[in-house]
């Protein structure tokens, strides 16, 4: 945001750019021959409900269209909302791409009817070799990505080291947020 | 980059009355100032000294703010749902991480500050967690981010800065002014002395008006991040009922009002003119909240500010 825009209190919602979401398809062929990292074979694409008659109308008609073309590809979605009101729309395919191609056709969809800013992020869930989760979030607003590893356990804490790892494998290949600040854990991901 | 514009429509007559109290803000200063250069090079070395104060002053008050508010910084373990809030609200304004703040207080309220986005503090009192439910509390704490997006700490800071010198002057003028019995200097300092005065009286008031639309700014910010502007009315309404009710409140918190933007003002009474009120009428605030979200409502079918081919 300029200094400008600071000052007349004005706010830019940057637009998804899709080149960046979809780098994740090639990124995770690297990662798979590099490592012992695999899909879990779910992403997710979280964004803020609105009261309007037309999102909800919206949010059910790109759910149908995703269903439909993922009978194609045997996928399978589902929608959840967590304990901050955010709504999760979860997609299950063994095919990393086929995943992309779904969420980046939701947020198509709620780009186009002007809802680009409601989106929060979008989530790729991976196991490594030991089957812990790692996640890779993809930050719409930045078209960034960073990955996310909860310790796990009952404390909010985070494996900061399988995260700096996990960013190592990815190389060049991956645009990824390089403000390591700007990592916000994302807790109680239900994929 | 491609961006879209918000479904709230934008508030180009506030953006105007800033710009123009701005302007009339940065002309009265470069009056001051040709008014300092004109009495000598007394005048202005008292300005630089003052300026000097003002700078330090600047860089330490987020600190001095969190420490006389009481406020204390709480990790992600201590708060997991307000910073998990916080963390969300940050995706979506795309801010760096503030610090996150809790004060132990039976006030309801919020408030933001720090210079820049990187050194900021969101602190909210333990009776506002208390009070809010989590959409409204969202609400309240986009509000003060906003605050911080728009740098409202640094924009009041800087366009008091001058005022600040004025009341220094004042103050320093009539010692120093005492003090010397030189036939030379009198007459200048005491004229330097009246300007000062006119600098901070009229700066005073600009001051006001501008530190409103800042809140009208915020609220806006709020309804834009996220896109629930009857929930921001619905946390007011709740609060000022309770603020109301709230005996004589701690004073220690009135005196960080400038580095510090609260939700909502403490301690202020109604019967105080509308002119000299760092915040706008409660009433006023909810009523542009109900306009924006009934423009939400009604833009809703309307897809012609769709960019295309994003």
């Amino acid at each position: 945001m300029g200094l400008l825009d600071s000052v007349l209190g004005r706010r830019r919602a940057a637009a998804p750019a899709a080149d960046r979401l979809f780098a994740i398809t090639t990124a995770y062929i690297d990662l798979q021959a590099r490592s012992g990292v695999c899909s879990a074979g779910a992403a997710a694409i979280v964004f803020q409900p609105l009261a309007t008659g037309d999102f909800e109308q919206l949010v059910t008609s790109v759910e149908a269209v995703v269903r439909s073309t993922g009978e194609e590809t045997a996928s399978s979605v589902e929608r959840s909302t967590d304990a901050f009101g955010y709504h999760w729309m979860i997609i299950r395919d063994d095919d990393v791409d086929d995943l992309a191609v779904g969420i980046n056709a939701v947020s198509d969809e709620l780009a186009t009817g002007g809802y680009a800013d409601r989106v929060l992020c979008a989530v790729f869930a991976f196991a490594d070799a030991q089957g812990a989760p790692l996640y890779l979030i993809y930050n719409y607003k930045r078209g960034t990505w960073y990955p996310f590893a909860p310790a796990g356990g009952a404390a909010q804490e985070r494996d900061t080291e399988r995260e700096l790892r996990l960013r190592a494998l990815l190389g060049d290949g991956l645009p990824v947020e390089p403000e390591v600040s700007r990592w916000f854990p994302l807790w109680g991901i239900p994929i | 980059m491609p961006t879209t514009t918000s479904r709230l429509g934008r508030d180009r007559g506030l953006q105007a009355r800033m710009l123009l109290t701005l302007f009339l803000l940065g002309l009265l200063y470069a009056a001051f100032m040709a008014a300092l250069f004109a009495a000598g090079a007394g005048a202005v070395t008292m300005a630089l000294v003052a300026g000097a104060i003002l700078a330090l002053q600047y860089f330490t008050s987020d600190k001095i703010a969190l420490a006389s508010s009481g406020a204390k910084v709480v990790s992600p373990q201590e708060q997991p749902e307000l910073h998990g809030l916080i963390d969300r609200l940050c995706v979506q304004a795309d801010l760096p991480k503030p610090q996150v703040a809790i004060i132990d207080s039976s006030v309801p309220n919020a408030f933001a500050m720090g210079r820049s986005p990187k050194h900021a503090t969101v602190a909210a009192s333990t009776a506002i967690l208390d009070l809010l439910s989590p959409a409204e509390l969202e609400g309240v704490i986009a509000h003060e981010l906003s605050h911080v997006a728009n740098r409202d700490v640094a924009l009041m800071t800087l366009a008091s800065f001058f005022a600040s010198i004025a009341s220094m002057i004042i103050q320093f003028g009539f010692f120093f002014g005492g003090g010397q019995q030189d036939d030379e200097d009198g007459p200048g300092f005491f004229a330097v002395i009246v300007a000062a005065m006119m600098v901070y009286a009229i700066s005073f008031v600009l001051m006001r008006a501008l530190s409103r639309y800042r809140e009208y700014a915020a609220d806006r910010g709020a309804a834009e991040l996220t896109g629930r502007p009857s929930a921001l009315a619905s946390a007011l309404l709740r609060i000022s009922g309770q603020i109301e009710q709230a005996p004589q409140l701690d004073l220690r918190q009135a005196h960080a009002e400038l580095n510090a933007f609260y939700i909502v003002p403490i301690g202020l009474k109604r019967g105080l003119g509308n002119l000299f009120s760092t915040h706008p009428p409660m009433e006023d605030r909810i009523a542009r909240l109900q306009a924006m979200e009934s423009s939400l409502q009604r833009a809703a079918p309307l897809r012609d500010d769709v960019p295309v081919g994003v």
